[in-house]
């Protein structure tokens, strides 16, 4: 049976993206048309510079398309302002970085908390989820501790925990294990196996051949363009 | 890549950070020297408009007032300079260990920062230099300025140029060797930049308290740049403070002084002629000249008991002070003071010109602002004098005597008066009639009932002055005192330009630390923005910043400023509730202007797209 345009979390119909670098135009996205459909989980891959990262951030409202259409949980997120964008990160998508990206000046619990906290979830509600997510995460002994306080592997647990915290209905990760040891790597791949079980959305931007066994879908980009796709 | 050219490449690969330091350096390098440029010059422009008018005792006010105006610009920019050089070189600490990871020796490295540093604050204070010269030459060349031309002081020039880069080396390389103190792992880990201890048990916040939190994390972590923004602004409001508080403060004081000595609402009475040579004494304070060879003596100027008869029936009338005036010739008598058994000569023989003002000490009308006591009644040796001719002819005047047509006088007190620029004596007339030989006044002050009809009361007593003498008239001493008055109102004027200058100097300060804070802060608030945070919600970070630091900036501003007004600038204030209101709103104004200024680069960073913060 085909399937409708609501049935997918992430659409994309020929998405460009140009950057101006001096007097010289640079396309890194050329045409993407991708579709994800809800609990699938889809892995980018493509060498360094093949537009991985900016499709993950075009699909999470970080960056806007130059031209294309892009629908995310049904919403055409080329035509939405900052305040939209920004509530819709916020309550709707998770993002995990490669290179973490907590805010310093919080805690790790701060952290966690920081995105509920942003939408006005009832405090009692936020101190038991945070618990929740830390102990899913194996951090409930680091609550209290600053970002700088821990190692790499930490704060990409850390970063997964925010992530989690609003129960989004779409995951993006940006080569969670990049930055990581093997032990640690497996940790997050853990992590990974469990959203998928949840049925959760995910959609991952790696390298990593062990993430890439989890793919129900796998996109490869080159250059920017989509060079294969399989299910 | 040779040794050399490593530091002007980094300099050129991070233009952002480097054009931002470059322009935060100039500007402040520039409007310090403009400022002492400018303050140099008011201080030559009152000189001319000034030459021969006011007294000494309002010029000290003036020049103290400019004086401490310069000293505080001084200070302002001495501390930005120290602050935006220690804020460069501490960002680096993180590339310093990435440096000396790769296997570069710590003294190369060093080397290579030092040369960054000494680039910049070289090419900050020459751009800044030649910045400041340029607004000076522009500013003096305005149409409102003009009167202030004169070939500037270029000895500033070197002297904000050497001051500067030596603060600005000091507090840069202070970083630069605690950087190369650390291992490469502990200068690259952001422990080592944030300096961070276990935070508190953690417990969820509503949306307003987050905001505040990171507000206040933000700044507390960043504790030696914060310091340095508070005491930088902590000077920048004493100098505004004192620049408010004190220019309304001291206007209202001189201005009260002005109006108490001269007399509100008081008429004169005298032969025409000599009506017009007092009223012109007066006026000397505000630049009028008065006829220099005016003999006071004459018969036809002595007002008799007939007038006084004439004049005492009329209703509306309070009270009549007769002076005997005249231009006479005093000489310092020296004197002797102890201390610790030992015995010091105080003054000389020096001799002047004064205008001498025979009164009667119970019914003098003026009040004076005075060092010592007035005149009694009885004590027909006694004297006191004006605050020029106890300048420039006596040492320790309340020590001292003169001697006046082989009379000797004991000084008992120094007033303000405006009249004849303060080269002024008044004595017992009783001591003037037996020296001169006269025996009636030739003046005589009229002080009429609050609640008269001036104009009923002028005509009534002109009808019966010309019953007495054609040639006596009523003279209003309100426009003299107008005169006065509004002289001392533009000079004022003139010099409040300073702190307006001040003031946007420091706020432009103020939104080059704030551009370059948000700069530092950058990748923080692009997270923020990721994770869901609003571009407003930025904003409100980042104005709750500010009044964080605005607001005990202000406290320590205004409590120094207002000390330092009082105590040292106008020691004898005249404040009503009417000065504390005007204070009170100036101030603010000044406050909210500059906290809505500081969110002009906010408002700018909030604008812009998450992916151009983050790279």
């Amino acid at each position: 049976m085909p399937m409708k345009t609501s049935d997918f979390v992430v659409t994309t119909y020929s998405l460009t993206k140009t950057y101006q670098l001096g007097e010289m135009d640079v396309e890194v996205l050329k045409g993407i048309a991708l579709n994800v459909t809800k609990g699938e989980f889809v892995v980018i891959c493509g060498p360094s510079g093949s537009g991985k990262t900016t499709l993950l951030n075009i699909i999470s409202g970080i960056d806007r398309p130059t031209s294309g259409k892009i629908l995310v949980l049904g919403q055409d997120l080329a035509v939405q302002d900052e305040d939209f964008l920004s509530d819709f990160r916020c309550s709707r998508v998770g993002f995990v970085f490669q290179s973490y990206n907590l805010v310093s000046t919080l805690t790790v619990a701060e952290n966690v908390a920081f995105p509920m906290e942003w939408i006005r979830k009832p405090e009692a509600e936020i101190e038991t989820r945070v618990i929740e997510l830390l102990e899913t995460v194996g951090l409930q002994h680091r609550e209290n501790h600053f970002p700088a306080q821990l190692s790499g592997g930490e704060q990409q647990r850390v970063a997964f925990a925010r992530a989690l915290a609003n129960d989004p209905e779409l995951i993006l990760a940006d080569e969670p294990t990049g930055n990581l040891d093997t032990k640690n790597g497996q940790k997050i791949r853990q992590m990974l196996q469990i959203l998928k079980a949840k049925g959760k959305t995910v959609i991952v931007a790696t390298h990593d051949p062990e993430i890439m066994q989890l793919a129900d879908q796998t996109a490869c980009l080159e250059d920017g363009r989509l060079t294969s796709q399989s299910e | 890549m040779s040794k050399a050219a490593f530091p002007v490449n980094d300099l050129l690969r991070r233009k952002t950070q480097t054009s931002l330091t470059l322009i935060s350096l100039t500007v402040c390098v520039a409007s310090t020297l403009f400022l002492l440029l400018f303050s140099d010059q008011i201080v030559f422009g009152i000189t001319s408009i000034a030459e021969n008018t006011l007294t000494v005792g309002y010029w000290a006010i003036f020049s103290n007032f400019l004086l401490f105006a310069g000293i505080l610009v001084f200070a302002i920019g001495a501390v930005i300079i120290s602050f935006i050089t220690f804020l460069m070189m501490s960002q680096r600490t993180r590339d310093f260990g990435l440096i000396k990871a790769v296997g570069c020796p710590n003294s190369l490295v060093f080397g290579y920062f030092l040369t960054e540093l000494l680039i910049v604050l070289f090419l900050g204070c020459v751009l800044g230099i030649a910045l400041g010269c340029l607004i000076d030459y522009a500013v003096i060349n305005l149409g409102a300025f003009q009167v202030f031309q004169k070939t500037p002081n270029f000895w500033y020039a070197p002297l904000v140029f050497v001051a500067f880069f030596v603060f600005g080396l000091i507090f840069g390389v202070r970083p630069l060797e605690t950087a190369a103190r650390l291992s490469s792992t502990a200068a690259i880990s952001s422990m080592q930049y944030f300096g961070l201890s276990e935070g508190r048990k953690f417990k969820a916040l509503s949306k307003s308290r987050l905001t505040m939190k990171i507000a206040s994390r933000s700044l507390f972590r960043r504790q030696s740049v914060t310091v340095r923004i508070v005491v930088f602004l902590s000077i920048v409001f004493i100098l505004l403070t004192v620049s408010i508080a004190g220019s309304i403060i001291a206007n209202n004081t001189t201005t009260t002084w002005v109006e108490k000595a001269v007399g509100k609402d008081t008429l004169l009475v005298g032969h025409k002629n000599m009506g017009s040579q007092y009223i012109s004494l007066l006026l000397k304070f505000s630049g009028a000249e008065e006829k220099n060879d005016f003999y006071y003596f004459d018969s036809n100027f002595a007002l008799t008991e007939d007038v006084f008869q004439q004049l005492n029936g009329i209703s509306g009338i309070a009270n009549f002070e007769k002076r005997f005036v005249y231009e006479g010739h005093i000489q310092e008598v020296m004197n002797f003071t102890y201390s610790e058994s030992s015995t010091i000569p105080v003054g000389d023989h020096r001799e002047a010109a004064s205008l001498i003002v025979g009164v009667e000490p119970k019914k003098i009308l003026s009040e004076w602002f005075i060092e010592g006591r007035f005149l009694k009644n009885g004590n027909s040796s006694d004297a006191v004098i004006g605050d020029s001719l106890a300048a420039v002819t006596f040492e320790m005047p309340l020590l001292q005597s003169f001697r006046m047509q082989n009379a000797t006088l004991n000084i008992v007190g120094v007033c303000l008066d405006p009249i004849n620029n303060g080269i002024v004596a008044f004595v017992p007339f009783e001591t003037l009639k037996s020296l001169n030989n006269v025996s009636d006044p030739n003046i005589m002050l009229v002080q009429l009932e609050s609640s008269a009809n001036q104009e009923t009361v002028i005509m009534q007593m002109q009808e019966r002055l010309a019953d007495a003498n054609m040639d006596l008239k009523v003279f209003e001493l309100n426009g003299a005192l107008e005169k006065n008055l509004s002289f001392l109102g533009a000079t004022w004027t003139v010099i409040m330009f300073l702190p307006v200058f001040s003031l946007v100097a420091a706020t432009l300060c103020l939104i080059g630390y704030l551009v370059l804070a948000i700069d530092e802060q950058r990748h923080e608030y692009a997270v923020l923005r990721v994770m869901g945070t609003k571009p407003k919600a930025v904003v409100t970070i980042l104005a709750v910043q500010s009044l964080i630091i605005l607001l005990p900036s202000i406290a320590i501003g205004i409590a120094f400023g207002v000390i330092i007004t009082l105590m040292i600038l106008m020691p004898h204030p005249v404040v009503t509730s009417f000065t504390i209101i005007a204070i009170s709103g100036w101030l603010l104004t000044s406050l909210v202007g500059m906290f809505l200024l500081s969110l002009w680069p906010v408002l700018r960073f909030a604008k812009k797209p998450i992916l151009k913060i983050m790279s």
